[in-house]
């Protein structure tokens, strides 16, 4: 075992059920991770469709190898993953380890186009939020979806878009952002004690 | 008349200098090969730019001096970018596709240091 925070046990036994037989087994590796919440800007958003898990990872992949070399990619090569990924919306997860996610995420910047050769799609990586569970970047993607919607609604142009918009405004702001809300006062209510960033780890 | 004792005072000097100096020399497999200081450098810096990438080849070094006959040179290089350009000049392998190999001789925050090697003294 590499390191362990005694605050992230609790978190692993939840998110991994044999955590506490890896550790009396062999030595497995755990390790904290950081979650970059990256945009990705494209300029025809039909494009966004395209997008793979796997283009993507090979793309952040072929970038850090380019900016930090050999040694960048062997960093990238342990622990790191593409969570989650919205083709609708162009909201991809990066997880890398924490203690070298800031070299790696400064490799985000160089990448300019995705996909195979042949069918490159040109586009840019906006960070929008770094976070230290899955979690924490989930409630920030939600409020973040929310104010978008917001901001599309002067964009739309005919009256049905604009309904339609309206409608999905209401829904969130009523039902789902109450369901939230109330998550996220239980969820205060237990780690009420706890300070400092929140963390989880993963175990490889 | 009473002697004055004399007063003692420990100095310490912590490092001031910015810069590392390194004396290499480099091995080549046919000992005839000459090669200048621009392809020396080059060298050096292709060697930086595979292990590091792009961030790593841009560590600024200035190669002092240059003895094209025993290709030994003196690099100056920055104490940020000390370990990464050792450990790039280590992993070097090739020129021109030929085995070769650097050989630091010695590291040093003075440049006065590197003008005698203990190692080579003869007593």
């Amino acid at each position: 075992m590499v390191r362990l925070k005694a605050r992230c046990v609790r978190t692993n036994k939840l998110f991994f059920p044999c955590f506490v037989s890896f550790l009396d087994g062999c030595g497995a590796c755990v390790y904290v991770c950081r979650y970059l919440l990256c945009e990705v800007c494209v300029s025809q958003r039909s494009k966004l469709q395209l997008l793979e898990e796997k283009a993507i990872f090979q793309a952040v992949k072929s970038a850090v190898a380019k900016a930090h070399g050999e040694y960048g990619a062997a960093l990238f090569s342990i622990g790191s993953k593409v969570t989650y990924l919205n083709a609708y919306t162009g909201v991809v997860m990066l997880r890398f380890r924490k203690a070298f996610y800031q070299l790696l995420w400064s490799a985000l910047p160089f990448i300019n186009s995705i996909g195979p050769q042949g069918r490159k799609v040109p586009c840019f990586f906006n960070c929008i939020y770094v976070g230290g569970t899955i979690k924490t970047c989930q409630k920030f993607l939600v409020r973040y979806d929310r104010q978008q919607l917001y901001r599309m609604l002067p964009h739309c142009k005919t009256g049905a878009e604009k309904q339609e918009v309206r409608r999905a405004v209401q829904t969130c702001s009523h039902s789902f952002y109450k369901a939230t809300q109330q998550e996220d006062d239980d969820d205060d209510d237990d780690d009420g004690g706890e300070e400092g960033e929140e963390e989880e780890t993963i175990v490889l | 008349m009473e002697e004055k004792s004399a007063s003692y005072e420990r100095v310490v000097y912590k490092n001031p200098s910015e810069y590392h100096y390194m004396k290499i020399h480099l091995v080549l497999e046919n000992a005839d090969t000459s090669i200048s200081a621009e392809e020396f450098k080059y060298l050096i810096i292709s060697g930086l730019k595979d292990l590091y990438g792009e961030v790593g080849a841009a560590i600024p070094f200035d190669v002092l001096t240059f003895d094209q006959t025993a290709l030994s040179a003196i690099l100056r290089v920055f104490n940020s970018g000390l370990v990464k350009l050792w450990s790039a000049l280590t992993l070097t392998g090739s020129y021109a596709n030929k085995p070769c190999a650097f050989r630091v001789t010695q590291v040093s925050p003075f440049l006065l240091a590197l003008s005698g090697n203990s190692r080579e003294m003869e007593v």
